[in-house]
Parts: structure tokens; sequence; C-alpha cells
């Protein structure tokens, strides 16, 4: 039952093209940017420029993990009230709830994934098209990829634990939505 | 409890207050009132007479100050949320003025949608929601979105998600206050059959007096108390 509130929340997630779009986007960029700066940090410790990156990108990554809850719940508090009246427990929205923020996330994470697999399949495919062009030219033997898998792996675990605070907001909020509001008049 | 086992919901002493501005607003005051299942039941009233509020405390979606709500046999003024949801889940259809379709689903999936939380199979879910919508006369729409409806189509997808677990009451809250005429018509006679096939008792809240001919019992209210009880 709660996989299948969670398939429909991904359902429901993916019609709110827009709203959705923006947010993955946001956590790609914020998911990369984390990455990176831990890669820094790692590269260069005690490197005052990599940690302050650090830190800001964690600053952000929790204020928008928590927005994200906020504005779910806000914008569907009618569709929550709705739900309710019609025979919805606390914990069945939750779970669609949860599901709503924890599918955005991991898409955003997939997609940070992906753009590391592109760029080390395109700097190798480059070394190799210039090999093929000047035949003196030296392939490099190992490729170093934009952000190895460490700072990857810390920030997927950073991440899941901003959304589990997001998803304990929210699941706050879901429960203050009262289903009296669904039967409340547009402008009453 | 020892209640007449035709009696869907009994209504005893019911008050409920609100508070506005600082001012105390006297919803309903003493409400004593007995729905016998079956029932075609119209509560009228001139707006802000309380008639919504005794939809509301009825159906536990409100609860009363003092008194009891006996909903088939059961006290459900002083019950908690968890078992208020699984009551109207199981025992109650609503229809609401406003329609309150989700607008990211279709017409199927929005009747579907009150099956979701349970452990009926997807496809029994989708079975009893095609059969809701053939009831309605609304198959033919199944794949649009609200926004691709009407209002009247709207509605009557709204009343195939109050039937799709067949419920032994449903309440609607004002279902034709934003329908044309026509419409109005084809909601109205969808509920009169709905209440003699399935001989589900139907409760409507209204300030349409045209709306009488539907009802077998006609409950007109004002500042909080009932003040005439027609059958």
């Amino acid at each position: 039952m709660a996989f299948r509130l969670f398939k429909k929340s991904i359902l429901m997630v993916l019609r709110e093209k827009k709203q959705f779009t923006v947010f993955c986007l946001m956590y790609t960029i914020l998911i990369f940017w984390t990455s990176y700066s831990i890669k820094l940090v790692l590269a260069q410790p005690g490197s005052g420029i990599a940690s302050t990156s650090f830190f800001i990108a964690l600053g952000v990554g929790i204020f928008l993990s928590l927005l994200y809850s906020w504005i779910i719940v806000r914008r569907n508090s009618k569709t929550i009230a709705t739900l309710k009246c019609i025979g919805w427990t606390n914990r069945d929205l939750n779970s669609l709830i949860s599901g709503f923020i924890l599918f955005t996330t991991i898409i955003g994470f997939i997609i940070v994934i992906e753009v590391l697999f592109h760029y080390a399949a395109i700097v190798g495919y480059l070394e190799a098209a210039t090999a093929e062009l000047n035949p003196g030219y030296m392939i490099s033997p190992l490729i170093l990829p934009l952000v190895s898998l460490l700072p990857v792996f810390a920030t997927f675990l950073i991440f899941l634990t901003f959304q589990i605070i997001a998803i304990l907001l929210a699941n706050r909020k879901v429960l203050k939505v009262r289903p009296i509001i669904a039967l409340k008049r547009v402008g009453e | 409890m020892p209640v007449d086992k035709d009696t869907m919901i009994e209504a005893i002493d019911v008050n409920k207050e609100y508070r506005r501005a600082g001012a105390i607003i006297r919803a309903l005051g003493d409400i004593n009132l007995t729905i016998k299942s079956g029932e075609f039941v119209l509560v009228q009233g001139p707006t802000g007479c309380g008639k919504s509020t005794l939809l509301n405390v009825l159906s536990g979606i409100d609860l009363p100050d003092s008194g009891k709500i006996i909903f088939d046999g059961e006290n459900i003024a002083r019950a908690q949320e968890a078992r208020l949801s699984k009551l109207r889940r199981q025992k109650i259809g609503f229809v609401f003025q406003d329609f309150n379709l989700i607008p990211t689903l279709t017409a199927i999936e929005n009747i579907e949608a009150l099956l979701w939380p349970t452990v009926l199979r997807e496809k029994e879910i989708e079975n009893r929601a095609i059969a809701a919508l053939r009831d309605v006369n609304l198959l033919e729409r199944k794949d649009h979105y609200p926004v691709q409806m009407s209002g009247g189509e709207k509605q009557r997808c709204g009343l195939a998600r109050a039937i799709i677990h067949r419920p032994r009451v449903i309440l609607a809250d004002e279902p034709t206050g934003n329908l044309d005429p026509e419409s109005e018509k084809q909601v109205m006679d969808l509920l009169k059959k709905i209440n003699k096939d399935m001989e589900t008792t139907i409760i409507v809240v209204t300030h349409r007096g045209s709306l009488s001919s539907y009802a077998s019992k006609i409950i007109k209210m004002d500042k909080g108390v009932i003040t005439n009880i027609q059958k």
C-alpha cells in the first residue's frame, strides 16, 4: 500500500511539470556544487575557499529542502484536505508527500551521476580522437573524473538527511491541515 | 447503545460554537434529529444558518462542542481522527460544491484515489472506478483532466468518486451551487437514482428551494437551530 502511494506520488509530481523541473534543476546544481566542494576540501585540506563553498552549499541545500516541503504542503493543502475528507489518514498522506520530496531529490542525484559519466566519456572520446589525428599524441592512461565517487556518495548521504528533515517538517504540516478546508468556498 | 436498526445518523443535543474576531457565534444550538437509512434529506436555510456546520459534524469532519452524533450505531462525537478517516472511507461519500477534483489526476484517477490507500488490487480499483463512471454516464471522459471538463461533468466525476466504495451515506454540500440548471437536474437525478438503486442515504445541503421535490425529508434551519422538519 505504501509502495502504491509512492508510485502515485511519482505520477502526481511528474505532472506538476513546472514545479518539478525548477526544483529538480536546483537540486541538481546543489548536489553537484556540494560534491565538487567536498572534492576540493579533500584535495586541499585547510583551504578557506573550499570549506566556505562547502558550508554555503550545505546551507542552501537545507534551505531549499525545507522550502520545497513547505511549498508542497502549502500548494496542495486543498488536495490534502479533500483526501482527508474522503478517508485518507495522516499516514497515507505522509507517504504521498514523502514520495513527492524524495523523488525530486533522487532525480536530481541521478542527473548529477549522468553528467559525471558523460563528462568522463566525453574526455575519453576527445583523448582518443586527438590521438587518432596526431599519431605522436600520448593518451592519458588515467582519465580523472570531475568528481570522484567518495564526494558524490557523501553528498547523497547529506541530502538524504536534509530530505528526512524536510519530510518530518512536511508531515507536521500535513497534520495541521484540517479536512474542513475542503468544504470552504473559494474566497470564503 | 440501543438504536433503531433503520436509524443511520442521530444527533442528540448537538451544540457548536465558533469564535470569530473575538465574538462567539452559535453555529448549532441543541440540534436533535434522526436520519433513517435510505432517506433523501435536504437541509435548507439561508447563508450562515449552520447547515454546512451540521453536515460537517454529522460526517466527523468537525467535532461538536457537546452532544452525541450516532453514526450507524457508533458515537463519533469524540472519536479519534484515524477512526473518523476509516469511517469516512468505508461509509461516507462526499460531494463538494467546488468539485475538489485533483487537477493533476485524470477523471478515473480522481475516482480511484479514494481506494489507493486500501489493500484492493489495482485492477479491482480500476474496475470499480469504471463502473462508477458508467453509473454517472461519464465513461467517455475517463482520461480527461478536470480542466478539460465542464462544471456538470466535474460534478458527475465527484459523484462517481463518492460512490466508488458503495457508501452507506452520501453527504453533498451545495452540489449544484456552481452548475447551470441543466447540469443541476442531471446531478440531482443521479443522486436520486443512487438513493433508489443503492439504497444510499443522501443528505444534501442547499439554499435552493427548487430541489425540494427530490427529498423525502426537508430540514429547515435558521440561526443554528432546526426550525422545521417536513416529511
